[in-house]
């Protein structure tokens, strides 16, 4: 026991620690946590560091992506979220004394809304798809219907998120279908599925086909009153128009490809911007602008009253702690990066994701070109293997990459039975593509 | 007092403006390839050096106070020191480099970890089956309201359990997540001494009843000794118990919530295994529950098997809540925590930071009324009613002297509320400098503490004006 420990417990009139746990029955004592003691520092490094090693896989090309990609991360952006002020503060509820983080934030809202061309952003969602689970549900609080529709081809994952945040809302989630040949959404075919109980409409760009949907635009005159909700790639924000610029009311991204490492899975961003009129409605923590007693300059959280601090069961979310950190990285990367070097990665990405394609349509049991639409990161490519068979030839030939697309989309079409997703980002280079070209020849 | 915070004209991003140096790719592409539809001639970021970035970003983070700034009372929040160790090994490449989606084969090291840390889960909480997926507090909330919403419906008792019951000094996240589950809350009273009031409980909870929510000890930093009473109440009538794990802190080797007899449990990772909170987030929040609730929660789970461990992508019957298995760089600092301490410091860390809280209680009682009497958990509330001075003011004059303020108006149930939350990592002097600045602030006029903080890197803010104004970009 250390020696002011023991000045306390004396300070206190109490004997030992146990004392200071009179108040717990017996009956509910913990007899003793079953698992090793402590060890030192030194040992757990070296530990860790030799688990890690089994993740190693040297001279592997990837080709995996599907929403989560292996872009360049400029040094920077490590360096400014590895400063220990942002690292280990926590909310700025003491403004005056946490205006670094405050203000930080409060670029994160304008880069970030200008980027995606809407008026206003809050701090930061957990991921893009509970972004986008948020954002149905804002859509219900402004909109009195209660059907949404969304793509059929949405992603598993973000079907199954939208659906759990919605749960409480009884929202029914009514599907619109794709164009086989353009790989794009079918405008008709989404028409046909309006009435005046939809609240909301889901759009994605690029698609989950990995395609640029040139169908988007027409979406907003097709809709009325529905709100338009797109979900975008911000990085083909690079060298696409805005969402804002195809009408959307609410545009949610998943933001970890500027700047966040793919770290298995998370900590992501969740990128969340809107049309200011609906600021109120929305969730999540707000930074806005305000002076200080001497008239300077200075940020404060805003709105705080549609908060669970405040407002518990009538809060519009539950959300408080976000992924701020995550937040100063995308703003760390997109000042670094700036718009030519935005505009070169997106163009980077696009190249190669054509020249793929190209590569790939030399070998007469592939089609790497299903559709007529223009890949981004994403390409499903036909091809006639099982997945493990796929998997074991492409580990042969140091692949990661071939997600099959039913593994992580509902697949309702035929075409795509036999569809598997390769990925390529600026960081793929053309040895990565013949690496590809040669491992898929002996299908 | 000799505090001065860094104080920069710092400019907006926007206005630092001029040329960027980013240079990774060589090569120019033409923009032919973007279908003509959908071209945009260039996105609306601005242009900036990247020394001038890193500049702005180091000035600013000079006007932010933190953890490894100094002491962090912000009651309820758990703001331990978060070992440096954890971030080494979060940023080792094989462990930060690794796609979602690469197969399990290649991931072995990754899925060890997730594993031991499920593992680990289980037994600090005496619960059968863990989800690490959900990525904060309140998703860990929203989860497990989830897990309780699918459970009743699954009985089909859905349409009569149509209620979640939380005591009147739950965090806000309680009802705020019951709500967003679809279920109507029923608020109860608290008793004299800060607890549960079981007749109010008893007469609250029917067969309308889906669940209760709790935190124990709970936002008085008192522990609730009925607890089993509570949940026998509870269970009687068919409802299940969830345990809001925010305060674990204090009891974490000395009595767990599966002896306590919950049926579901959130942990906050960036709070008891003290990840750090990164200015607001990212958190991590894994939920475990009993056996009877195990094929509720989302998955997939990481299992041993005979040639390594792999993902149990089992058919969860809720689903997902976040795109893949957690925030597996969150997760893995919470791992290097729990070995590094291992069991035997980790029940000590309970004992310290519970010995702290009692300390720093005593400490400024003559000052400020602690709100209940009796033996504090991992933190204290006290009231500045009496003292005629507003929390909010006390606040002020803290940050001023250069240490993080209490949690202020906090929980609603007691007037001019102080939450104050030492934790373990702290020294006595800590605690005593933070009493003397207690002392210190009741004794100034609440004019003169209404013209404080002067010493920050801002003056007192006016929330109105940024409420009515609304400038949420620039």
């Amino acid at each position: 026991m250390l020696d002011y420990d023991s000045s306390m417990l004396d300070y206190l009139g109490i004997k030992g620690y146990e004392e200071l746990f009179s108040d717990i029955p017996a009956k509910v004592r913990k007899k003793s946590l079953d698992f090793e003691p402590h060890c030192s520092e030194y040992k757990l490094i070296r530990d860790a560091t030799m688990l890690s090693e089994s993740n190693r896989f040297d001279g592997f090309s990837n080709f995996l992506g599907c929403g989560v990609y292996d872009r360049i991360i400029p040094s920077s952006v490590d360096s400014i979220v590895s400063r220990s002020e942002f690292l280990t503060s926590y909310t700025p509820y003491q403004a005056e004394i946490s205006q670094g983080m405050l203000q930080s934030l409060f670029e994160y809202q304008s880069l970030i809304s200008d980027l995606l061309g809407m008026d206003a952003a809050n701090s930061s969602m957990y991921d893009g798809p509970t972004a986008l689970g948020e954002a149905a549900r804002m859509a219900v609080r402004v909109n009195d219907g209660k059907t949404i529709l969304i793509p059929d081809n949405i992603y598993r994952n973000k079907r199954s998120i939208l659906t759990n945040y919605c749960s409480g809302l009884n929202v029914v989630f009514r599907e619109y279908s794709f164009d086989m040949k353009t790989g794009m959404l079918d405008l008709n075919d989404l028409e046909s599925k309006m009435g005046s109980d939809v609240a909301a409409v889901i759009v994605e760009n690029p698609n989950s086909y990995g395609i640029i949907d040139e169908k988007v635009s027409k979406v907003k005159q097709a809709i009325g009153d529905s709100l338009l909700i797109s979900y975008v790639d911000p990085i083909s924000l690079g060298v696409l128009k805005t969402p804002a610029s195809y009408g959307s009311d609410i545009a949610v991204a998943e933001g970890q490809q500027l700047g966040i490492h793919q770290n298995y899975g998370g900590p992501y961003l969740g990128v969340f911007t809107f049309r200011k009129e609906l600021a109120r409605k929305s969730p999540g923590r707000i930074i806005g602008e305000t002076t200080d007693a001497s008239g300077r300059r200075g940020y404060v959280m805003t709105l705080q009253t549609r908060e669970q601090h405040i407002r518990r069961e009538k809060a519009t979310s539950n959300i408080c702690t976000n992924q701020a950190l995550m937040g100063i990285a995308a703003l760390a990367y997109l000042a670094t990066v700036g718009p030519s070097g935005l505009r070169k990665v997106a163009l980077a990405t696009m190249h190669q994701s054509a020249r793929l394609k190209h590569m790939l349509s030399g070998n007469r049991k592939i089609n790497p070109s299903p559709f007529s639409g223009t890949s981004f990161s994403d390409v499903p490519v036909l091809l006639d293997s099982d997945e493990e068979s796929l998997e074991s030839l492409l580990k042969a030939g140091k692949i990661f990459g071939g997600i099959k697309l039913d593994r992580i989309i509902e697949n309702r079409y035929d075409l795509l039975k036999k569809a598997f997703f390769f990925s390529v980002t600026e960081k793929t280079e053309d040895s990565d593509l013949a690496k590809l070209v040669n491992a898929l020849e002996v299908i | 007092m000799t505090f001065r915070q860094a104080r920069y004209d710092e400019p907006f991003i926007k206005d630092l403006q001029s040329r960027t140096t980013f240079e990774m790719l060589s090569e120019d592409y033409d923009d032919s390839i973007v279908p003509a539809t959908m071209r945009n001639a260039s996105p609306n970021v601005p242009e900036i050096p990247e020394y001038d970035v890193v500049r702005h970003f180091t000035r600013l983070s000079q006007m932010n106070y933190s953890v490894d700034t100094g002491f962090y009372p912000l009651g309820s929040c758990t703001m331990k020191f978060n070992p440096k160790y954890a971030d080494k090994i979060a940023s080792m490449p094989l462990f930060s480099e690794i796609h979602p989606l690469r197969p399990e084969w290649s991931v072995q090291g990754t899925l060890q970890v997730m594993f031991e840390l499920q593992e680990y889960l289980k037994e600090i909480s005496d619960m059968d089956e863990v989800t690490l997926q959900p990525l904060a507090g309140a998703q860990g909330e929203l989860t497990g309201v989830l897990v309780i919403r699918k459970y009743f419906e699954l009985r089909g008792e859905l349409s009569k359990r149509r209620e979640i019951v939380v005591p009147d000094s739950a965090h806000g996240t309680n009802p705020a997540s019951a709500a967003m589950g679809g279920f109507e809350v029923v608020e109860i009273p608290s008793n004299d001494e800060g607890l549960v009031d079981l007749d109010a409980l008893r007469y609250a909870v029917t067969d309308r009843t889906a669940a209760l929510m709790i935190t124990n000890p709970n936002t008085l930093g008192i522990f609730d000794h009925n607890i089993l009473e509570i949940a026998e109440i509870v269970h009687s009538k068919g409802a299940l118990l969830y345990y809001d794990g925010a305060n674990l802190n204090a009891i974490l080797g000395i009595t767990s919530p599966g002896l306590m007899g919950f049926d579901v449990v959130h942990f906050n990772l960036h709070k008891t295994f003290a990840t750090p909170h990164g200015g607001g987030g990212p958190g991590a929040a894994p939920v475990a529950v009993r056996r009877n609730l195990a094929d509720l929660i989302p998955g997939p789970i990481v299992r041993k098997g005979e040639s390594g461990y792999y993902l149990d992508n089992r058919n969860s019957k809720l689903g997902k809540i976040a795109s893949f298995y957690g925030s597996f760089g969150v997760l893995l600092r919470a791992w290097s925590y729990i070995k590094r301490n291992g069991s035997d410091d980790l029940k000590m860390n309970s004992y310290r930071a519970v010995l702290n809280a009692n300390y720093l209680a005593k400490k400024i009682s003559s000052d400020v009324r602690i709100s209940h009497p009796g033996l504090k958990k991992h933190e204290v509330v006290a009231s500045s009613e009496e003292s005629g001075r507003r929390a909010l003011d006390i606040a002020k004059f803290i940050i001023d002297a250069g240490m993080h303020a209490p949690t202020v108006y906090f929980p609603l149930i007691v007037k001019e509320a102080l939450m104050i939350e030492p934790t373990e990592t702290v020294t006595k002097k800590d605690m005593d400098d933070f009493a003397n600045l207690i002392h210190e602030a009741v004794s100034l006029s609440p004019e003169e503490l209404r013209a404080l903080p002067v010493n920050t890197a801002s003056g007192r803010l006016d929330d109105v004006k940024a409420a009515k104004e609304l400038i949420l970009k620039r």
